[in-house]
């Protein structure tokens, strides 16, 4: 791949995506674009890259900037985090509710494991208080291919023995005759999965209890994690809780968002603070 | 150090599994079927067994059977490894009192996962 090939595609990833690629990284541009590549008979990214520039495209654009982000997932990855969720910031936030409904929204969740897990943890609370509550779960990526997958709930054979046990695979999956596993309908039925964009607002996904972004704002360049926290914090209801990975640095990015005194590994809106990036 | 089993008729599937366990920190003892897997298990019981299902002279699921009938104080956590991917033989095996299963084709991955899954790992 060209120097300029790269330079070009990096900036589009940022431009549309916020998405920071160094130098160094540039073998996942070439794997992440494969598919595209060879579906289009493109020989190299070079051609690729030389189509868009001679034929502007920004469906096409917005489509291999979604194939450039980061779609490694796997169930219950952040096992720890789950616990903490479903045990003490789900519970809470039910204690404050009036009506005893809940809002979460993972956001960026690729092929949606991580959703599927918190809506597989929640199934089996039986008797705790939030087996009688009406938790609303709304899964969203920027790729439509991830959040096909991700609404269909199908996975192979090697996506589903990877954080999964057999007792939940059996418990929530229906094996195909193709060997792949299916996530059956009524857990299915749990989740709505939308295409979003998170650089963009999202008042049309409405306000939250619960934010979930794991693994996600680390990949993204500075600017692009201040404006994406400005954006979540604004869809959290007072007093809601934003859980990053446990890895991810993201106090100091952006004031709006402070860590949590009362909530272990969650940050909240602070209020009184000034969002650093523009509306 | 751990000790893991690894149950299964083919060599190849039991020299890679051993590698794969043994960078998880377990020392490894092999058998080629059920049989033999049942005496080394009399001599020195295992932490863990690695299982496969369709093996000469005793399958997996009889070892399997014979074991949980063996009262000798440590129960090991059975982990089937198997081709055997089908709904029906994964309960099957869940009620003869396997830990985890494993469908075949496997990889480094999967297999830690899965001894993570049973506290293994």
């Amino acid at each position: 791949m060209q120097e300029s090939t790269f330079n070009e595609l990096a900036d589009l990833a940022l431009r549309t995506t916020g998405q920071h690629i160094p130098a160094s990284k540039s073998y996942l541009m070439e794997a992440r674009l494969s598919n595209i590549s060879r579906r289009e008979s493109f020989a190299t990214l070079d051609d690729l890259v030389h189509c868009l520039q001679a034929r502007p495209n920004p469906r096409f654009e917005q489509e291999i900037a979604a194939a450039l982000t980061s779609k490694r997932t796997h169930f219950f990855r952040e096992r720890e985090q789950l616990a903490q969720i479903v045990g003490n910031a789900l519970p809470h936030r039910l204690k404050q509710s009036k009506n005893g409904r809940l809002r979460v929204w993972c956001a960026g969740v690729s092929t949606g494991q991580e959703v599927w897990s918190l809506a597989m943890r929640l199934r089996e609370e039986v008797g705790s208080p939030l087996a009688n509550a009406d938790i609303e779960l709304i899964g969203t990526d920027i790729s439509a291919v991830c959040i096909e997958t991700a609404s269909q709930g199908t996975y192979g054979h090697f996506e589903v023995q990877k954080g999964l046990s057999i007792h939940r695979l059996m418990t929530n999956f229906t094996r195909e005759s193709s060997g792949d596993w299916t996530i059956n309908k009524d857990l299915r039925d749990s989740v709505t999965f939308r295409r979003h964009n998170l650089l963009h607002p999202a008042q049309d996904l409405g306000a939250f209890d619960l934010i979930i972004c794991t693994h996600v704002i680390s990949d993204l360049a500075k600017s692009a994690q201040s404006e994406v926290l400005t954006h979540l914090s604004r869809q959290l209801l007072p007093g809601g809780y934003l859980f990053a990975a446990p890895s991810e640095q993201i106090e100091g990015i952006n004031p709006i968002i402070k860590p949590s005194r009362e909530m272990r590994g969650a940050f909240e809106r602070d209020a009184s603070a000034r969002s650093t990036s523009a509306a | 150090m751990k000790h893991c089993l690894i149950v299964d008729d083919s060599r190849v599937v039991r020299t890679v599994a051993g590698r794969i366990v043994k960078d998880l920190s377990f020392t490894v003892s092999e058998a080629a079927h059920g049989a033999e897997a049942l005496e080394l298990c009399r001599k020195d019981m295992p932490d863990a067994i690695l299982l496969d299902w369709n093996m000469p002279v005793m399958n997996g699921l009889d070892f399997l059977r014979a074991l949980r009938r063996e009262d000798r104080g440590k129960e090991p956590v059975v982990v089937f490894c198997t081709n055997e991917n089908d709904s029906e033989h994964i309960s099957e095996a869940i009620r003869a009192g396997a830990n985890e299963y494993i469908m075949k084709p496997f990889d480094a991955e999967i297999v830690e996962s899965k001894f993570a899954e049973v506290g293994l790992v």
